[in-house]
């Protein structure tokens, strides 16, 4: 059983970071910041050709991690691989020893560094999750029987603050029969809207929600979020905000603004987990989880 | 319908060159209504290759250019004047040309149109693409084609990529989905929608190059 599995069903707090890999086949960068999260999360997320940008694969990184004693998440999406090519990389990356999953649609290649790519989506991310479970109960897409079984701990994933709510919602609801062990949000801004979120999730049994953490570095930052991550709305009030700050002050607010929300999650048993997405440097990381760790601490004792 | 475009004068340039004379065909039909294949277009090309220096032997529309013996029975009037050209141009769809494709081995028959979709006609002359022709019709369940107007062809609902309501690919549209999801609940039908789930769609249903008799059924 995976730690995050394991922490997840214990009931457990757990925190996850995103790291997205390389631009090219060195992997020295990415082996350094691994060497140094992990001793400050309990496993790490290996995107998947994010924003549709080409990268190194995520299965690749993933078995780089496990060779660190690393605990990785394959995240894998369906915009550039059919149910065929899914299926076995799935069977390749069991094999390889992951086994925990993210999986989700994926941002279409417009958004991407080669726009003309064809794209796939031969199946949606709630029939993936079923093509998950089908490959943990021995079979494969068509029902016909695999060699063995895969023991995946599978993932989706879920907006909590795009407008309007219930088309996500009825889908969270739809990932959450089709078999999905947890879920994790996309970055939140708001708490209110991650309450509305988990209002609706909490009517549902034992749902495992992770939720995503974005640590403002810069004002640029928060400008390509607001403009260039699908479905992300930031709201006016914290461009404003962020606007009116000076450089070096939006990196405090940055960690300020990033141990609140988690704080109220915390505080509030709102959800179980925390995902750093879009890091940049590890220190930042470092910081941010020393600070709410102390207090998280004193919260768990209190 | 299907909607085309016609080619830049620099594409049809390049893919004319050698060639001295011509004839053209325009089509009835839906380059018509696009008007890239009815008189004016045929004569607004014959004028242009007479600028450049090349000579029209002749013209014709066919009535329907994708029905390949009703066209080959019209061509046979003109003969003469097809024996005088160099090459067939054809104001068409991709169909259409390859209709004429058919009929000569040895002179070239070259599109003047690139074939873009299946479209719906809002107003004169502006097209929508509704329907790509998947072979598995959803129109029953979702109101909206979601494989054509969803650039996810997702099947289950929307993605986690719309902002103020509007689909992350094409900023200027409303979200697919959620245009569905309206229909949907509209109907009273979307607990009935999210009992079970929609898909894997079959995709060897759009397999290409398809054929199809009614003599099949």
């Amino acid at each position: 059983m995976t730690l995050l599995k394991k922490k997840l069903l214990n009931g457990d707090f757990v925190i996850t970071v995103e790291i997205t890999p390389p631009k090219g086949p060195d992997v020295t960068s990415m082996l350094t910041k691994l060497e140094k999260l992990k001793y400050l999360t309990d496993a790490v997320n290996f995107t998947d050709n994010p924003s549709a940008k080409m990268r190194l694969c995520s299965m690749a990184a993933c078995k780089l991690s496990l060779e660190m004693d690393f605990e990785p998440v394959l995240q894998m999406t369906c915009r550039d691989r059919n149910r065929i090519a899914i299926q076995s990389d799935l069977l390749g990356a069991h094999a390889l020893g992951i086994r925990n999953l993210l999986v989700m649609t994926g941002d279409h290649p417009i958004w991407g560094d080669q726009k003309e790519a064809k794209p796939v989506y031969d199946i949606d991310s709630s029939i993936m999750i079923k093509l998950v479970k089908d490959l943990n109960e021995g079979k494969d897409i068509c029902g016909n029987p695999l060699y063995g079984r895969t023991d995946f701990f599978v993932g989706g994933v879920v907006n909590p603050c795009i407008e309007p709510i219930l088309p996500q919602l009825k889908r969270f609801e739809q990932k959450l029969k089709l078999g999905a062990d947890f879920f994790q949000t996309q970055m939140i801004f708001e708490i209110d809207k991650l309450k509305r979120f988990m209002d609706f999730a909490n009517k549902f049994d034992e749902v495992k929600v992770i939720v995503g953490i974005i640590i403002i570095r810069t004002k640029k930052m928060l400008y390509y979020i607001a403009e260039k991550i699908p479905g992300v709305a930031v709201p006016l009030w914290l461009m404003n905000k962020v606007n009116d700050l000076s450089d070096k002050d939006v990196e405090k607010f940055g960690i300020d603004f990033a141990s609140k929300i988690t704080m109220d999650i915390i505080e509030n048993r709102l959800a179980q987990g925390i995902h750093i997405m879009a890091i940049s440097k590890v220190e930042d990381v470092k910081n941010f989880l020393n600070y709410i760790k102390i207090r998280e601490c004193k919260l768990w004792v209190s | 319908m299907i909607v085309t475009k016609q080619k830049t004068a620099e594409e049809i340039s390049n893919y004319i060159l050698q060639y001295k004379s011509f004839f053209l065909v325009g089509c009835s039909e839906c380059a018509t209504l696009c008007g890239t294949g009815d008189e004016d277009a045929i004569l607004n090309l014959k004028e242009w290759l007479e600028k450049e220096g090349k000579r029209v032997t002749g013209w014709f529309i066919a009535k329907t250019g994708c029905q390949i013996l009703g066209t080959k029975r019209e061509l046979s009037g003109y003969k003469q004047l097809l024996e005088e050209a160099d090459c067939i141009l054809v104001l068409s769809c991709g169909a259409g040309t390859q209709t004429l494709n058919e009929f000569f081995e040895d002179k070239p028959v070259i599109p003047v149109n690139d074939t873009l979709f299946i479209g719906n006609m809002r107003r004169f002359k502006e097209f929508e693409e509704k329907c790509k022709a998947c072979g598995e019709c959803f129109l029953a369940i979702t109101g909206v084609c979601i494989i054509t107007l969803c650039p996810k062809s997702m099947l289950n609902g929307p993605c986690g990529g719309y902002k103020d309501g509007n689909c992350e690919v094409n900023f200027h549209r409303k979200c697919a989905w959620l245009i569905a999801f309206d229909i949907l609940q509209k109907r009273g039908l979307i607990d009935k929608f999210y009992e079970s789930f929609l898909g894997p769609k079959d995709w060897s249903k759009a397999n290409s190059p398809r054929n199809y008799s009614v003599k099949e059924r």
